[in-house]
């Protein structure tokens, strides 16, 4: 065969056109892009009917109103329900991550049982007869007070059902988490001798006094909050921010004063004997003049808290504590706020005493824009508890820890090891309070643990039956305001889908306990279901809850003037110090509260723990904040591995310098830590500051008083 | 064994040694092919790539290699298109590292796609006002002409030119050489510039943002101008190996000597618009952005100023000074020395002008991003060094590659 | 200019108010619930961690107690590019036409199953709005009963990036056809972020509408590629010439400052120089 080029270039390209036109070359190429834009493992969200639900959020004691949108029967989104009068269409991360809790990975799908080191999966029948045998057992012994209960929060009808419960049988050792809320009950009736709760009123306040509150963290309900803070610009008010860093609500606010740590109240007090040595106090809200104490609080005031001397303490300069005085009791509307970070944590009395006085003495209790005392919720009205003999005689004896503190009741248990059994009911106490390592070491001690969770957390693991709850989303539940808010809000949480496990809602799960049980246990719960109960205790307010998924919204503020007693702030509490000595521990470390991160009784869900900086979590190293100076004093630098330690325990931990905060103070973020084998978005990341920190109870309170604890920090 | 294909009086190791090195270099490409394969079907994760540092090794591996590979068009372009018939003697060597430079950055671009299989949207979905289209088309043509260059060295083999159909088609093949030379060196030019302007059009990265000549960037005009000067430093170098390696004396002396000087003095020409295009874009375009030099420089000390002095001085006008000068370019040390430093020059400057530009922050609040790239990330890019090796010594041993060979080891 | 059926361009636009934003978050989990986001078990490396808005948070660098902080949220700016013509920096440079800029509204588009991975869009934003699938998307079982139908989850190799909530303008859009009326309400296409925000920071809505609140915000001057005329409005890197379409507004000099960078000087020479060229 004889090649010229003609017939070389004919061939050639005959060739190329050839593989050109040939279909299989493209057909392939097609094929296999195609096949890269359907791969099956990427899903492909079915299309549907798009309605919305109406509930409400209770990650967190905000209660803020959801609307969630579904297709075909299927949540797909949570976004802030636009006329609730809490949240007004805004929403947190967590409320918004909310649909990942429904399948989250930790999360308990059948009731349990434990043998030995595993859990055995039983059926619901079975699980309830055994909780009810166990209980029946303890209370025909005769051990019925020593059954104890604790749930997360204290108002509403389900943690109602769980009190009821537990006084049935005979114990008064009921117990809801401890927030800030129980300081300022105690707080209110040492001061006005009334049983309360504090409001306040933000939105309609001009000056903003904040000792320490998180009011951009997550502080109280959080997105009123983020409301009424972001409200100030256009209404003229002003925020002072008195805390040793740098937080948002710090970097947010118009005035950032750095206090040192655990020195509030001494500026509250420095504050309030300027306001009373210039006569600058609002006589005329108190028509009667001032109630007893008042003598001696001047004196008190003037001989140990001049501004020279609370400069000392403080470390904030006499002119600026003077200014400060002086502008809070002029302005129109000035409260002060107290309740650290995000008032998920008492509190000492002193200091929440010493704010409170501003209040007083500017004359703005129940008044528009300031504090509201507001008078318990109770709106649900329960038939009288059925007792037999057993159980009369029981609740003869007090409770384990009479100032209802939970702190307190764990470090009792963990003592004398007298607990017969304990209910958990959305609570993680072992995870959530201070000094972890005991609460946990004193539930393992405990011979029948109940745990009514959602989630298999660092309390519910050492149950040993475990009562699977449903999710916010999947249960109905009456949501009453509270966290510092002054508008009363009740909401009402209703199921915006099945449940997506053999969950139960507590309240039923605990009113089939006591049918099992029988007698008078079984006589005082004479309701069908929990909804049946619902119903029937909220009474009145039943319509408007399920019309309207909210009710009894009060927005102006109470008639009643209270009158003050100022003997206890008179009597100058001593302060409480931050647990070790300054010659061991040269540091402070505090707890820092990030409104992105879950500290309490839920973990973060993945969406949230995306959004932590990686200047607070990097890998699995949790970073400690601390100026470059406390860093330079301490021979580390940025991004450093160290071992902090604390008289409670020690931890690995990251540098993170940050100016922002006073040198001598380290930071450290809250909800860390967790031990949750089934949750790898959290399990193992950074460490539980719990494990670094210790109760200080405050004798005046009896509450964990402290904020922070003295340390020690090197590299590792 | 295979004595039947070497060339006609050429010598050549005996087999078993030549296999062996072959497996030797084999196990390498195996290494990579894993790796390659890890890429392909978990993807990219298996990098040390991010969201900052979208480009890296092998985007500089892939504009490296072509630039080194400019050697090809270059020579391409002188010998048959501007008619400097002594490098006819290189020219075959030039023209096995080209294709084998791109078939490795067609295969580096092959990875380094998130969706490799959609490669080819390029083409069918085309955006002519991206600099990277632009590549895509020059570049697979380059290499279609590349092949076809390749093409009738291959049908030179001592047994495939008994077959009178493949001596015919080399001779045909030989006889319109000089068309595809100059298409090549056309596109060549095209996407030698093209590469370049993809960095120079992104207005977003003061670091590598250029003015320039209707949409081109300056960069695109410096980047064939420095392939076009640095290539042949990369086609000497090998050279310099083989003849080491094989102890034998392959290209006479006058032809390297030509093709450095003329190497040289286009360094010469490309390192004095480089100078000014850095001192233009350093005093002028990066300020108006807000930028002042060191600003680029710095952060750290992996991108330090060094890399510039190390670029421009050391890798540019050194060797533009050995090259052009006769005396220094005709001793051997100083003209590997020259060669050797220009090959890296123009490396380094692939590299400054792809991954620094990654690394700079542009928002004032923004970080620096350092990388180092995966151990998946080497294996591929080492995956065609050692493929090339492969080739060039399969060329080397069955093909005549270097016309001189037997006039210059004659016994 | 492409126009709509209409004979109207919207330009749809963002205003964020710095000094409201407390850095909560919301917006970016809105973002990623909204959006089908995936997630992974790490993700503290926020180089290859996939949130279309970030929330930034940026310092004065002063040192105790004079420090202060500011959160900057950034989505992707819909940038309009040089003269604000449509050749945003990304658009102008993806080879396949993956990513779009549509004149009718100004959003940058990006299209999932046409991108090919080759991350150059990337490299030529300079705000980091881009983010590449490094891995397949992957939801914990039972899941990925919560992803959406209105946004396609992403395979991996592809870039996606802010859309500005793109589908609620299409929903948006077909309400109005349905219901015949020429043009859709500002309060009928808001994004995730902007909905969720519970500072009420960010705003949303048709930079071209002098009725809506973000051409009050930030006065955008026509005549000058919608540079803000407010003098405490600004856009992030304007000096680049990218033409954002978000803005931001703060009363804090060094917060303004920080939007772009400026030589020794040249900011006290232009800080009040507002809705006129630098330079
Ligand atoms: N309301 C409204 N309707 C429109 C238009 C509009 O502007 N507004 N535009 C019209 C136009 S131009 C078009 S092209 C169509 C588009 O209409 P569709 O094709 O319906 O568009 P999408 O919603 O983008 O994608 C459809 C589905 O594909 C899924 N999907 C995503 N990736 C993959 C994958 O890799 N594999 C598989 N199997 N599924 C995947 C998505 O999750 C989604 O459920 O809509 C038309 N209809
Ligand atoms: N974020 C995001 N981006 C996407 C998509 C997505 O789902 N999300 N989808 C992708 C897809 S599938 C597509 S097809 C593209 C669509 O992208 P485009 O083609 O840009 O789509 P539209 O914006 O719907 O329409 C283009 C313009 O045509 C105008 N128009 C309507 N009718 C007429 C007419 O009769 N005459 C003239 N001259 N103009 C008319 C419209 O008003 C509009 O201004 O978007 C792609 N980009
Ligand atoms: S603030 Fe609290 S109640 Fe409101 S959405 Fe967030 S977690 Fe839920
Ligand atoms: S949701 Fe609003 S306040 Fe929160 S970070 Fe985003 S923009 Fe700022
Ligand atoms: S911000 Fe980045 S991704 Fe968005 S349009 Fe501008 S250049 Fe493109
Ligand atoms: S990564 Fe995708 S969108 Fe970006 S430039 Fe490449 S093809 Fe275009
Ligand atoms: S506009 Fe939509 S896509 Fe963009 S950041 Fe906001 S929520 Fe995300
Ligand atoms: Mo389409």
């Amino acid at each position: 065969m004889k090649i010229d080029r003609r017939s070389f270039l004919g061939l050639g390209l005959g060739a190329a056109a050839g593989v050109a036109v040939s279909p299989a070359t493209w057909k392939l190429m097609d094929d296999s892009s195609i096949w890269t834009q359907n791969w099956s493992w990427t899903p492909v969200p079915r299309d549907g009917e798009v309605t919305f639900d109406n509930t409400v959020c209770s990650l967190c004691p905000g209660n803020c109103g959801l609307s969630v949108r579904k297709i075909d029967g299927r949540p797909v989104k949570i976004e802030g329900r636009a006329d609730y009068p809490v949240n007004t269409g805004g929403v947190c991360l967590h409320g918004v991550s909310g649909l990942q809790y429904l399948y989250d990975p930790s999360r308990i799908k059948t009731p349990l049982k434990r043998t030995g080191d595993t859990f055995e999966a039983i059926s619901w029948d079975d699980a309830l007869e055994l909780v009810a045998t166990k209980l029946a057992e303890i209370k025909d012994a005769g051990k019925a007070d020593r059954i104890a209960c604790v749930t997360n929060h204290g108002v509403g009808t389900i943690p109602g059902l769980f009190g009821r419960f537990v006084k049935a049988l005979g114990s008064n050792n009921v117990y809801a988490m401890d927030t800030m809320d129980k300081t300022w009950e105690k707080t209110l009736e040492k001061m006005h001798g009334v049983h309360g709760t504090l409001g306040f009123d933000l939105e309609n306040s001009d000056f903003v006094l904040s000792f320490g509150t998180g009011l951009i963290e997550g502080w109280g309900s959080p997105v009123s909050n983020f409301k009424a803070n972001s409200s100030r610009k256009e209404r003229g008010a002003t925020l002072v921010q008195v805390e040793p860093r740098l937080s948002n609500t710090a970097a947010n606010a118009d005035t950032w004063i750095a206090a040192k740590p655990n020195t509030e109240a001494d500026l509250a007090l420095g504050m309030a004997n300027v306001i009373i040595s210039n006569n600058l106090y609002n006589t005329g809200y108190y028509v009667s003049g001032f109630g007893p104490g008042f003598d001696e609080l001047t004196a008190m005031l003037k001989e140990n808290y001049s501004p020279e001397a609370v400069a000392q303490t403080t470390g904030i300069k006499a002119a600026v504590i003077v200014d400060l005085a002086k502008r809070f009791v002029k302005a129109g509307a000035p409260v002060a706020i107290a309740g650290k970070g995000k008032g998920a944590t008492p509190g000492s009395m002193r200091e929440f005493a010493a704010v409170h006085l501003l209040n007083c003495l500017a004359g703005n209790i129940n008044t528009k824009g300031g504090a509201w005392i507001l008078s318990p919720q109770d709106y649900d009205q329960w038939p009288a508890v059925e007792m037999d003999d057993a159980a009369s005689e029981a609740i003869e004896k007090p409770a384990m820890d009479p100032a209802g503190s939970v702190a307190g009741f764990f470090a009792k248990a963990g003592a004398d090891k007298s607990v017969e059994a304990l209910l958990i009911s959305d609570a993680n106490p072992c995870f959530a309070l201070a000094d972890a390592q005991a609460v946990t070491k004193a539930v393992q001690d405990i011979p029948f643990v109940v745990s009514f969770s959602s989630f298999m957390d660092e309390t519910t693991q050492l149950a040993d039956v475990v009562l699977p709850s449903h999710t916010f989303l999947e249960r109905t539940e009456d949501l009453p305001s509270g966290a510092g808010m002054a508008r009363r809000v009740t909401g009402l949480a209703k199921p915006v889908i099945d449940p997506v496990f053999n969950t139960k809602n507590p309240g039923d799960a605990i009113l089939a306990i006591a049918k099992a049980m029988e007698g008078t246990v079984g006589d005082s719960f004479p309701w069908e279901s929990y909804e049946e109960c619902l119903e029937a205790v909220t009474g009145d307010l039943w319509s408007d809850l399920s019309d309207q998924g909210y009710a009894a919204v009060q927005e102006t503020p109470p008639a009643t003037r209270p009158s003050v007693d100022f003997t206890f702030v008179a009597q100058n509490p001593a302060p409480i110090a931050a647990e070790g000595t300054e010659a061991d521990f040269a540091l402070i470390l505090v707890p820092l509260d990030n409104v992105r991160i879950a500290a309490g009784s839920i973990a973060s869900s993945p969406f949230a723990v995306k959004t932590v900086a990686d200047t607070v979590l990097l890998g699995k190293d949790v970073l400690v904040e601390m100026n470059p100076e406390t860093a330079k004093a301490n021979k580390l630098s940025q991004g450093d591995l160290a071992v902090i330690e604390t008289p409670r325990g020690k931890a690995t931990v990251k540098v993170n310098l940050f100016e922002g905060i006073m040198p001598g103070v380290v930071a450290m973020v809250k909800g860390l830590g967790h031990a949750m084998d089934e949750n790898r978005y959290v399990n193992g990341k950074g460490v539980n500051i719990n494990e670094l920190m210790g109760p200080v109870m405050d004798a005046d309170s009896g509450l964990d008083a402290v904020w922070g604890i003295r340390a020690k920090i090197s590299k590792a | 064994m295979d004595s039947a294909l070497i060339p006609e009086g050429a010598k050549r190791c005996p087999f078993p040694v030549f296999a062996l090195g072959l497996a030797a270099v084999g196990v390498v490409v195996l290494w990579g092919v894993y790796a390659m394969g890890l890429c392909w079907f978990k993807g990219l994760n298996q990098t040390n790539m991010n969201d900052y540092y979208g480009f890296a090794l092998w985007i500089w591996a892939d504009l490296a290699v072509i630039a080194i590979g400019g050697g090809a068009f270059f020579t391409g372009l002188l010998r048959y298109v501007f008619g400097i018939d002594e490098l006819k003697n290189i020219v075959n060597l030039t023209v096995v590292i080209g294709f084998i430079c791109y078939s490795s950055a067609l295969l580096i671009l092959a990875i380094d796609i998130g969706q490799p299989l959609r490669g080819w949207f390029i083409f069918w979905h085309a955006n002519v006002h991206s600099m990277l289209t632009e590549v895509a088309f020059c570049l697979s043509l380059y290499f279609s002409v590349l092949t076809i260059e390749f093409i009738p060295l291959i049908l030179e083999n001592r047994q495939v030119d008994k077959v009178p159909f493949f001596h015919n088609l080399g001779h045909n093949m030989h006889g319109v050489m000089a068309i595809f030379a100059a298409t090549g060196a056309f596109l060549s030019c095209f996407h030698q510039g093209s590469l370049g302007g993809v960095a120079g059009v992104m207005y977003g990265r003061p670091f590598a943002y250029r003015e320039g000549f209707l949409v081109w960037p300056w960069t695109f005009f410096l980047f064939t101008w420095s392939a076009a000067a640095y290539g042949p430093c990369f086609t000497l170098t090998v050279l310099k190996m083989f003849e080491k390696i094989t102890k034998k004396k392959l290209v006479k002396d006058n032809v390297v000597h030509l093709l450095a000087k003329i190497s040289g003095w286009m360094i010469t020409t490309y390192i004095i618009a480089k100078i000014i295009d850095t001192i233009y874009w350093a005093t002028v375009t990066a300020p108006s952005q807000g930028f002042k030099f060191m600003d680029f420089y710095s952060n750290n000390s992996f991108y330090g100023v060094w890399i510039l002095v190390l670029e421009i001085a050391v890798c540019g006008i050194v060797p533009a000074v050995l090259l052009t000068k006769k005396s220094f370019r005709e001793n051997p040390k100083l003209l590997l020395t020259a060669i050797i430093l220009g090959t890296i020059g123009v490396c380094l400057n692939r590299w400054v002008m792809v991954l620094q530009i990654m690394a700079v922050p542009v928002m004032s609040f923004d970080t620096w991003a350092l990388y180092i790239p995966s151990w998946q990330e080497v294996a591929t890019t080492v995956l065609p060094v050692a493929y090339g090796v492969i080739l060039i010594a399969l060329a080397y041993r069955y093909l005549p590659v270097f016309p001189q060979e037997r006039e210059l080891n004659a016994d | 200019m492409k126009q709509d059926k209409h004979g109207k361009n919207h330009k749809f636009g963002m205003v964020v108010d710095l000094d409201k934003c407390t850095g909560c978050g919301s917006c970016m989990v809105a973002c990623m619930s909204e959006n089908n986001v995936p997630f992974k078990e790490d993700e503290s490396n926020k180089k290859d961690s996939l949130t279309w808005m970030r929330v930034y948070k940026i310092t004065n660098g002063k040192s105790f107690p004079e420090t202060e902080i500011c959160y900057m949220p950034r989505p992707c700016m819909h940038c309009g590019g040089k003269g604000d013509h449509g050749h945003s920096p990304c658009v102008s440079v993806c080879p396949a036409v993956a990513t779009d800029y549509d004149h009718s509204s100004g959003i940058v588009s990006q299209i999932y199953t046409r991108c090919f991975g080759c991350r150059y869009c990337m490299g030529a934003c300079p705000y980091h709005a881009r983010y590449f699938n490094w891995w397949d998307p992957k939801w914990p079982e039972g899941m990925e009963s919560y992803l959406s139908p209105d946004v396609s989850p992403r395979m991996r190799g592809v870039v996606e990036k802010c859309s500005f909530c793109f589908h609620r303008y299409q929903e948006a859009r077909d309400l109005a056809y349905v219901e015949e009326r020429d043009d859709i309400e500002e309060q009928e296409y808001q994004t995730a972020c902007t909905q969720a925000c519970p500072a009420g920071a960010i705003t949303f809505g048709d930079l071209n509408n002098p009725d809506h609140a973000v051409s009050q915000l930030v006065e955008p001057d026509a005549h000058n590629c919608g540079k803000p005329k407010n003098p405490k409005a600004f856009r992030l890197l304007e000096r680049l010439q990218t033409n954002p379409k978000v803005y931001y507004v703060s009363e804090r000099e060094w917060v303004r400052k920080a939007g772009d960078n400026y030589l020794d000087g040249e900011w006290e020479k232009v800080k009040n120089n507002h809705g006129k060229d630098h330079g």
